[in-house]
This record gives C-alpha cells, sequence and structure tokens, in this order.
C-alpha cells in the first residue's frame, strides 16, 4: 500500500509487499514488528515516526528451520516461539536461556529476535550476547539486493542502516559447543539487566578448550565480544573459578555506560560473577548430554 | 482505515488510529474496563488479554496488527455466568484487594494452566514475574493457584 493512503500504521502481508511498502516510504518509514520498543516511546519521551510498516505477522520471517548445518530463525520470531524451538537443541542452552530471561512471559509472547538485534537505543539485549558467542550472521534485504553480514558488523552499522533496510532472519552454523548465559536484574523481571556474559565453549577430548567466545551485554552501548578473555581461556580447562579470576583482571577493557537504573563502575565489577556463572552453566549444559 | 476484530467472540469494528493501543480500544470504544492500564510500558501486566489465546500486554499492542484477529478479555472468563475455576478458587482464598492487577493476574493464570494444569508453586510465581500487585497481595494469589493445580 502506497504511503499516501495515510495511514501510519501498514500492515504488510509478505516479505515482497514490506520491503516495496519501507521504499515507498523512505526515511520516515520504519519497520515494527512486536512493537514492543515502538510502542513506549512516549513514555521514553520520543516522537513516533510519521509512518510504520508492520511486519510481525508475516509467515515468511516467523519460522526456526534447522538443517544438520545451520539454524534459520527468521526475523520476527518471537522470544516464546525461539524458546519452544530450540529448548533442547545442543548449542542452544545459552540462547534459550537469554530467551527465557528476558523481560516477563507476556512480552516474550511479543518481542521478536529481529527488533531486539535491531532497537539500536537498546544496550540491554539478551539476544545480541547470546547470538554474538553462536557467531551469528544476519540476513538484510534492502530494495537494491539482499546481503548476509556478521551480527557485530549489524550492531554496528545498525544507526546507519540505508532506509527500507530489513532483518529477514539470523543464521547459526551448527557447531559442537556448549553455551551458557548470565544475566544480572535487580529485580526478579520487568527491570533490564545490568550486565550480561554469554559463553560458547568447544571442548577437546582431553578437555582443553579448543574454541571459547565470551560476549558481553548492557555493560557498554552495544554488545560486544571479549577476546582478551578468549585468549586467555583458549588451551585449558574450563573451570569457572579461573575464569573469573582472569575477568577479574581483565574487566579494564570495558568502560560500564551510566544510568539511572545503576552506575558504569558496577556494571563493570560484577563481570567476573557473571563470567564465572556463564561458564558454569555452558559445563552444565555438556554435563546435562 | 476501520480495523475488524473478534473480542470475546463477538465481531467488532474499531475505527480509532491505527497504532492506537489496544487497551484504549478495549476501554474505550468498546467499554471492556476489566483489563487496566496502569504503567504502558509492558511491566505490570494489568492490561494482559489473550491475542489468538496467547497472553500479550495490550498496552504494547497496535490496533492494525489485531486485523482479523482473535481478543479475549477478562470479561470472558465468566461469560455463561458462571466464574471460572480459577475465579472461584480465587475468590475461596479472598485473594482480591483492590483489584488492579487482577484482571491481568487471571489472564496469564487461564493461559498457564492450560499449559501446566499441575504446576508447582515455583513455577506458579514465576509465571507470574510480569504481574505486579501493589496490593502486595501475592501470599493468597500462590496458595490460591496452588490449590487450584493440586485440585486438577
Ligand atoms: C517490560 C519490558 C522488559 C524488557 N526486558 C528485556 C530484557 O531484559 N532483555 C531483552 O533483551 N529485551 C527486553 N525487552 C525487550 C526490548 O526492550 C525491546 O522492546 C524488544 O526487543 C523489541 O523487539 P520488538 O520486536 O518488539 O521490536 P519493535 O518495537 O517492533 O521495533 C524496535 C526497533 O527495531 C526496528 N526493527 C524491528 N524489526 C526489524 C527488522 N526485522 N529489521 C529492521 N529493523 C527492525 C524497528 O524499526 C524499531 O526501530 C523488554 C521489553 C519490555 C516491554
Ligand atoms: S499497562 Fe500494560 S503492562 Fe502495565
Ligand atoms: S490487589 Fe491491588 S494491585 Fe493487586
Amino acid at each position: 500500500m502506497p504511503a499516501s493512503t495515510g495511514e501510519r500504521l501498514y500492515v504488510a502481508t509478505s516479505l515482497a509487499d514490506a520491503v516495496a511498502a519501507l521504499a515507498d516510504r523512505g526515511p520516515a518509514g520504519a519497520p515494527l514488528a512486536g512493537a514492543t520498543w515502538i510502542m513506549r516511546a512516549p513514555i521514553r519521551r520520543e516522537e513516533l515516526r510519521s509512518s510504520y510498516v508492520g511486519i510481525g505477522g508475516i509467515a515468511e520471517l516467523r519460522s526456526v528451520e534447522m538443517t544438520d548445518d545451520e539454524i534459520h530463525i527468521g526475523a520476527c520470531v518471537t522470544h516464546a516461539d525461539l524458546i519452544a524451538a530450540l529448548a533442547g537443541v545442543e548449542g542452544c542452552d545459552g540462547l534459550v536461556a537469554a530467551a527465557g530471561g528476558a523481560a516477563n512471559p507476556a512480552v516474550r509472547q511479543m518481542a521478536t529476535v529481529g527488533g531486539n538485534l535491531c532497537t539500536s537505543d537498546f544496550p540491554a539485549s539478551d539476544l545480541s550476547p547470546a547470538l554474538l558467542c553462536l557467531d551469528a550472521s544476519v540476513e538484510l534485504r534492502t530494495p537494491s539486493g539482499q546481503e548476509r553480514v556478521p551480527l557485530g558488523r549489524l550492531l554496528d552499522i545498525r544507526r546507519t542502516l540505508e532506509p527500507g533496510t530489513l532483518v529477514t532472519g539470523v543464521v547459526i552454523a551448527r557447531k559442537p559447543v556448549q553455551t551458557g548465559h548470565s544475566r544480572l536484574p535487580l529485580r526478579k523481571a520487568g527491570d533490564y539487566p545490568v550486565a550480561i556474559v554469554s559463553m560458547a565453549v568447544a571442548l577437546g577430548s582431553d578437555g582443553l578448550i579448543e574454541d571459547i567466545k565470551v560476549a558481553v551485554g548492557s555493560v557498554e552501548a552495544s554488545a560486544r565480544r571479549w577476546p582478551q578473555l578468549e585468549a586467555q581461556l583458549l588451551g585449558h580447562p574450563l573451570d569457572p573459578a579461573k575464569a573469573y579470576e582472569l575477568a577479574k583482571a581483565g574487566v579494564g577493557v570495558f568502560a560500564g555506560r551510566e544510568s539511572v537504573e545503576a552506575p558504569g563502575w558496577y556494571r563493570v565489577q560484577v563481570l567476573p560473577t557473571l563470567v564465572r556463572r556463564a561458564a558454569q552453566a555452558a559445563l552444565a549444559a555438556r554435563q546435562q548430554r | 482505515m476501520p480495523t475488524n476484530l473478534v473480542i470475546n467472540g463477538e465481531d467488532r469494528i474499531s475505527t480509532r488510529g491505527s497504532m492506537t493501543p489496544l487497551i484504549d480500544v478495549l476501554r474505550d470504544e468498546f467499554f471492556l474496563t476489566g483489563a487496566k492500564v496502569a504503567c504502558r510500558e509492558g511491566i505490570c501486566g494489568a492490561c494482559t488479554v489473550h491475542l489468538d489465546g496467547r497472553p500479550v500486554v495490550s498496552c504494547l499492542v497496535p490496533l492494525a496488527t489485531v486485523e482479523g484477529r482473535d481478543v479475549r478479555t477478562v470479561e470472558s472468563l465468566a461469560a455463561a455466568g458462571e466464574p471460572s475455576p480459577l475465579q472461584q478458587i480465587m475468590e475461596e482464598h479472598d485473594v482480591v484487594q483492590c483489584g488492579m492487577c487482577f484482571p491481568g493476574i487471571l489472564m496469564v493464570l487461564t493461559s498457564f494452566f492450560q499449559e501446566r494444569p499441575h504446576a508447582e508453586r515455583d513455577d506458579i510465581k514465576a509465571a507470574l514475574v510480569g504481574n505486579i500487585c501493589r496490593c502486595t497481595g501475592y501470599e493468597r494469589l500462590v496458595d490460591a493457584a496452588a490449590a487450584l493445580a493440586r485440585r486438577s
């Protein structure tokens, strides 16, 4: 539907329809998925945009597909649907814990994977660190074509995406990893976590770490990997106490963001404990099998 | 553009703007005042309704996204004039204080018990993390829900 009809929210019926409607609206328009961020604009004292294209109901964007090599998650898969699809799947414990710990049950029925990754003003995304340490890629669709970029790249460029760009899905390569996700909210639910640590580890038959990814969320404006800690852990057994000590010595690489909920120094100070808990969760994920 | 929706089994047409929060349509246009509006940011759960059978916070649902969909509010629970088993047990345990949080709690627990009829106390608490009771009546509430789980 052309933007000229004046409806502020046009609900697209297919991916092609959404791409065309977004192209038609140009910089004035934006996708609306679960709407849980956009609808809170008045609370944040922000203006709504003049035009949105609803994508949450598009069937092509709502499925989780698994092959032997890959897991493909549609951008409009909700947190609740993600949990249902990936519970018990090897390597996905951390991601399922991230989706299951975020927000509250009703919001998890609404908020989508794509919306969670694309909200550039939201530092406390749980899915971002969980997917970063799974080396996830993101599929982008623009009127001029489509491309796949690493999630870390999307987090860097999401503020300056060409108008009309849609994230259509997230792709994870299936690898024999154990994953853990650890977050520190100040209440049971409703508030955002002060800090988040996600971890994915591949252990060799000798019990030594062959590959490890650690990602930190909510401490800085965007989630990011912790390569220095990864390098120190590589080649050793996964010992949560040792990981805690190394994290404690190395947290200086993070500059915690200040906000009314928590001061920056506190976000950084809790990281070693979250590293230890994420390591414990990753070990427990391995032992279950 | 008008929006067609099915509310508590009845076809309805709303003429409100496409970004209007569903809670305002329910309360102000159709006078279904059971669902309450408090925080408008998805935290308190007072506005919870079922959308296609799943609990959602209706303060964050834009009207146009509900076109053709099934909305159930707390008013539907005692549709035949008879309170649902959940409502009855809440009354037996004298749970309600001011009642502001209560419609949302009933909607969350109704769908929760459909999936987990024999849930344990801790699971009931976890299901309710998105429902804030400013009168802090949680103890009797969880007692009542646990009693229903034991009965079924
Ligand atoms: C009370 C509450 C507590 C919460 N707690 C947490 C928490 O602890 N952890 C957590 O991770 N999340 C939490 N969230 C969710 C989070 O804050 C965002 O609201 C949510 O992730 C946004 O997803 P959405 O699908 O609703 O996005 P929308 O609100 O629809 O969109 C958000 C932004 O992303 C853009 N967008 C959406 N989809 C796409 C796409 N496919 N391609 C390109 N751009 C897109 C939109 O244009 C918009 O700019 C919480 C939410 C609430 C209401
Ligand atoms: S009014 Fe909707 S969650 Fe509080
Ligand atoms: S009974 Fe008053 S808010 Fe819960």
